[in-house]
């Protein structure tokens, strides 16, 4: 049984569910192997996981204490 | 009830930074994303029997507050808003456009990265800014997949969509994200990687205008 590639165009159309983690366990193989072997995809993918990151960074763990005090109140209140 | 008192307590409290930071994106104003979190979780406790098990609280009570920002938007008669959180998935708002398909050179692999120089640009300042102007409907599933680390299946039952169009609506949020940046990029001067001197001169001068107070930082404080 030969073993199965995929293409650039496939790769391309799976990359973001690849860098999302949404890809299953054998479309992740394929693209796995795609990008040990594709410079241009790998460096579309590196760039599009950076990219991710950068965005995810924006997320802000602080509640400010006006918030915490009034949902600690309401939820005393129920 | 799915779950007691207790837990659901437990899990607005472990939740509030989230619930609180997705609220300030929605609305774009602090005082109205506290009434919508309070609001949340008012609507969440009147609705505690609809919450099927304790694995699902963080859909569902993320569903609630999506809902009520709707809902708050219906109330508000705010037409262009809620066009905006109700937006076509045909609308092609950002195309298939690509940073990297933009700038990337295939025959300076190992000499020169033009599209990991332009990243290594951007400032949070520029990301916020671009992520602010995203539609509501785009702006939302790239909140819960990239801030909040949702998955695909977790933002279609915190939107009542289906994954398959989770999928494209994050795929078409993104394009748009990058077309923004890059557009930000190009009236900054700073588009083509190794900008020339002229371009970066022009860039610090506009950093010194009053809107970009945040780009006089450049260098890697305020970086991401």
């Amino acid at each position: 049984m030969t073993k199965q590639q995929i293409d650039c165009e496939r790769a391309l159309r799976q990359i973001l569910e690849y860098v999302d983690h949404e890809l299953g366990e054998h479309d992740h193989s394929l693209m796995e192997q795609h990008l040990r072997t594709c410079k241009s995809c790998f460096s579309r993918m590196e760039f599009e996981q950076r990219l991710k990151r950068k965005v995810g960074a924006l997320r802000e763990d602080e509640v400010p204490s006006s918030v915490s005090e009034r949902i600690k109140g309401l939820l005393k209140s129920f | 009830m799915a779950v007691s008192r207790k837990v659901f307590e437990d899990q607005v409290l472990a939740l509030l930074s989230c619930l609180q930071g997705v609220a300030r994106r929605l609305t774009r104003n602090d005082a109205d994303a506290e009434d919508l979190v309070a609001e949340t979780v008012a609507r969440a406790w009147r609705a505690l029997d609809s919450l099927e098990s304790e694995a699902a609280f963080r859909a569902w009570i993320f569903r609630i507050l999506n809902n009520t920002f709707i809902s708050d938007l219906r109330r508000a008669d705010a037409r262009p808003r809620l066009e905006s959180i109700e937006c076509e998935d045909e609308d092609a708002e950002g195309g298939d456009f690509s940073i990297f398909e933009q700038m990337h050179q295939p025959f300076l692999l190992w000499f020169s990265n033009p599209e990991q120089e332009f990243l290594d640009k951007l400032l949070r300042e520029d990301l916020d800014r671009a992520l602010a102007a995203l539609p509501d409907c785009y702006r939302v599933v790239v909140i819960l997949s990239d801030l909040e680390e949702f998955s695909y299946p977790e933002i279609a039952a915190t939107l009542g969509i289906p994954v398959g169009t989770v999928r494209s609506r994050l795929s078409r949020a993104r394009c748009a994200l990058q077309k923004t940046l890059w557009q930000q990029a190009q009236a900054y001067g700073l588009s083509g990687a190794g900008a020339p001197a002229r371009d970066r001169d022009e860039f610090e001068s506009k950093a010194r205008q009053p809107n970009a107070t945040a780009r006089q930082a450049r260098g890697n404080k305020g970086t991401v």
